[in-house]
């Protein structure tokens, strides 16, 4: 037992010293709006009812729950365009439920006459 | 004079709530009451409106420990409904990663039940080990606990090459870990004292209560499920199922020391013949499985694990029934405590490896004839045999 | 020429009276809790204060600032009364060790046997304690205190009687001063240095003895009803009776604050500080016993050992 006197401590002192993220963690997924085409596969497959379609195909916008999100990643796996795509981060406190919501919107095409 | 105590919910021995209230003499336990259902979440009645791909993540956290068995045990229910035959490289990963989940249990198990003898500074070590094996599942899932690996049809994560190297260093460092702990047991007198001749469970009592897992084993019994009704690829993989002949809290810690390095030894082999292919057969979103019932058994680190799916040709289950190892350990837990001191009634209830958020109760509900009644174990059992003996016709 | 009187006050107040004593007693407690976790591979206190030395006294702070509940059904004067008398009776025997110089404090013959009782005294408070809050696990805890107390009570006594026996004296001054001219009595009596370091960590309620506090298995024991400024004081008075069993082997066992050369205060901690790292070491390495284990492993090996030491004095002559 003594031995284990000479052996560093193993617990990280958070936040000051931080492990990096490994590869393929799973966090915080994103969307790159203009690339959905709205066939809601990915309403349909989320576990935790995450994820919210406003609209109808190519017009449809999203409405992500981080809140209900279990970051489980099948909405990447599902999406036939590749719309979705995840990030890594994992520090995610928010102050209140409001925030918890991101809407990605689509830029509106101005009418040119 | 006899004095009850309540033990729990809340109490720092126990993770997770359960009550039992025990009627003390002087030190010694003379009768114990048993009350349930404080993590009860529902999760029986949540299934029944999902569908089944969404159901994979439910069933994985019905325990935040042996949520791989879950999952393995309910999308192998639904495999079998479909009639899919998963490939041989996703049944060696599924071994692979549920042999890793036996052992960062087992180390926890060891951390924890050092802790209920008092004995802190092996439940740091203990957990300072369990950090390696959690560190390898990160890598290869994602994520520490609940790693979403599982899915019908296969698994969605490969193991790839360079994860090999690294998996085989940490499990080089576990077996010598295990070596050491092995030592400890055997040698520490304190230990001994603690845990020899506490929470005796005779076999004939073993048998008659239905216990499950290292509890049953370490009293001589030879019962595991991946020996008598092989699943993934454990017919392909020689090892050993270990047993000890005594019955009480000690056996259980050297049958679960011992798991602990067949388990590594699993995982080598698994990686060393493992076949190349895909890892998964995709299956429709919205799938429609057949009418029909499935019950499959896996053997979870803490025992057996049963999953009973019923459907009824939508893409909704009709009904899903879980009986966790830890429900079917419970009376055997009941008749272990009477009888022994105070002192000891912490490290016996460690030694089932209790995981009470896997043991809940279960209404059935029937909604043709729109009445309720409560299912228990004996009903199951029946109504599993029959049907098994209808499916293979004997 | 500073008058007798104020001397006396400084002595009494400052050092090596109550301040000292009282950042001695939280001094020891850090390096405790640093020491089991260096053991233990991880960290001990770090933030407050520089290396985390002021957390005790945070701690303490915190919880003299906590409500503090009285339950209904307990007999209220000996409840109010226990953590006061607990503190009081964990100082007064430390003003009779010499820190200083020779002679401490307060000394007579026969302090010795002063010191033993109200260390008796401390134990049957516990008892009190948890009889006094009426819960079941107090009571549990109360009853294992008073058991432990019939463990290890005889084999301390008989121990700490060997060094005053070679001495001559029942006082402890002379008793570090006669160790001063000879040798240390851990030499001539290793039996009986061994003994005492077991029987004090029974009295310490220290894991392997912790049984009247068992954490896991009845929720702190007798302490549990005690919360905000009487846990203050308990914990307080817990750190004093650490600092007391460390400096009662140091003056019977290791010579006081003699060194080989000079006599000094700093040679006096240097020893108290090596039984704390003992204390602390046997602390983190041991698992907790039963209580019958206990009752019947003191009877069987503790008391015998430490009559044996004391024939062993008596045929020797020394």
């Amino acid at each position: 037992m003594f031995k284990n006197l000479k052996e560093k401590p193993v617990t990280l002192q958070f936040p000051y010293e931080r492990e990096e993220p490994v590869e393929g963690v799973r966090a915080k997924v994103s969307w790159e709006i203009d690339k959905c085409i709205g066939c809601r596969r990915c309403v349909i497959i989320c576990p935790g009812n995450a994820i919210e379609l406003i609209g109808r195909g190519r017009q449809a916008e999203i409405k992500y729950n981080v809140g209900r999100c279990l970051f489980c990643g099948e909405c990447i796996d599902v999406c036939p365009t590749g719309t979705i795509y995840a990030t890594k981060e994992f520090e995610l406190v928010f102050n209140n439920r409001r925030e918890m919501i991101t809407h990605f919107r689509r830029k509106r095409k101005t009418k040119t006459s | 004079m006899t004095f009850e105590i309540p033990f729990g919910p809340q109490h720092p021995a126990l993770e997770e709530p359960i009550n039992f209230m025990f009627e003390i003499d002087e030190e010694r336990v003379v009768n114990v009451k048993l009350r349930l259902g404080y993590v009860h979440r529902g999760i029986e009645k949540i299934a029944e409106s999902r569908n089944y791909q969404q159901l994979v993540y439910l069933s994985e956290r019905i325990c935040g420990i042996c949520s791989f068995a879950h999952t393995l045990c309910y999308s192998q229910s639904v495999e079998e409904l479909l009639g899919l035959e998963v490939p041989e490289r996703a049944k060696f990963i599924r071994t692979i990663l549920a042999e890793m989940e036996r052992i960062q249990n087992h180390y926890l198990w060891l951390g924890l039940t050092a802790k209920e003898m008092g004995f802190e500074t092996l439940f740091m070590y203990a957990w300072r080990d369990r950090e390696i094996i959690i560190r390898m599942l990160d890598m290869i899932s994602g994520k520490r606990v609940n790693y979403g690996v599982n899915t019908i049809g296969g698994v969605r994560r490969d193991i790839t090459e360079s994860m090999i190297g690294r998996i085989e260093e940490s499990l080089k460092h576990l077996e010598v870990r295990a070596e050491y702990y092995t030592k400890v047991c055997t040698k520490d007198p304190l230990i001994l004292r603690r845990t020899v001749g506490v929470g005796v469970l005779r076999p004939r009592e073993a048998r008659a209560l239905c216990a499950v897992g290292p509890t049953a084993r370490a009293s001589g019994i030879a019962h595991d499920i991946r020996a008598d009704d092989p699943y993934a690829a454990y017919g392909e993989i020689p090892f050993k199922v270990v047993t000890y002949r005594g019955c009480d809290v000690a056996s259980r810690m050297y049958v679960r020391i011992d798991e602990i390095k067949e388990s590594i030894k699993i995982i080598r082999y698994a990686l060393k013949n493992m076949p190349d292919g895909p890892i998964r057969v995709r299956v429709p979103i919205l799938m429609k499985v057949p009418k029909g019932e499935a019950v499959s058994r896996v053997e979870a680190p803490r025992g057996e694990n049963l999953h009973f799916l019923k459907s009824n040709g939508s893409d909704k289950p009709e009904r899903w029934k879980i009986r966790a190892p830890t429900l079917a350990n419970l009376s055997s837990l009941c008749r272990m405590l009477i009888g022994i001191n105070l002192a000891d009634i912490p490290v016996v209830i460690a030694g089932i490896d209790p995981c009470i958020a896997c043991a809940e109760r279960v209404v059935l509900i029937d909604s043709k004839r729109d009445k309720w009644k409560i299912w228990n174990g004996k009903d199951l059992w029946r109504y599993a045999n029959e049907w098994y003996r209808k499916k293979y016709g004997f | 020429m500073v008058p007798e009187e104020i001397w006396i006050l400084i002595e009494t107040f400052l050092f090596p009276g109550f301040l000292f004593l009282f950042f001695l007693a939280f001094f020891t407690e850090w390096l405790d809790r640093k020491i089991v976790a260096k053991f233990q591979n991880r960290y001990g206190p770090l933030y407050v204060g520089p290396k985390g030395i002021l957390q005790p006294i945070a701690d303490f702070i915190k919880l003299l600032s906590k409500e503090d509940i009285t339950p209904r059904m307990v007999d209220k004067i000996p409840f109010k009364l226990t953590p006061i008398l607990l503190l009081t009776l964990a100082i007064t025997p430390l003003f009779c060790i010499p820190i200083l110089s020779s002679t401490a404090l307060i000394s007579f013959e026969g302090d010795l046997i002063a010191v033993m009782f109200i260390m008796s005294l401390t134990a049957l408070l516990v008892f009190i304690g948890g009889w006094a809050s009426t819960n079941r696990f107090s009571s549990i805890g109360s009853m294992r205190a008073a058991l432990q107390l019939f463990a290890y009570e005889i084999p301390m006594n008989i121990v700490m009687i060997g060094p005053a026996i070679t001495a001559g004296s029942l006082s402890i001054s002379k008793i570090v001063d006669w160790q001063a001219h000879g040798v240390w009595n851990m030499f001539i009596q290793p039996i009986g240095f061994i003994v005492l370091i077991v029987c004090l960590m029974a009295h310490l309620q220290k894991v392997p003895f912790d049984i009247p506090e068992a954490e896991s298995e009845i929720v702190s024991g007798w302490i549990v009803e005690f919360s905000g400024k009487k846990l203050a004081l308990i914990r307080l008075a817990k750190n004093f009776e650490f600092v007391l069993a460390s400096s009662l082997i140091t003056s019977l066992f290791l010579g006081g604050p003699y060194g080989p050369l000079y006599i000094s205060p700093i040679i006096f901690l240097a020893k108290f500080f090596l039984c704390v790292f003992i204390l602390s070491n046997l602390r983190a390495a041991f698992a907790r016993y039963r209580i019958d284990h206990l009752l019947t492993g003191a009877w069987k090996y503790l008391t015998p050992l430490a009559l044996l030491q004391i024939t062993l004095i008596k045929i020797w002559g020394i």
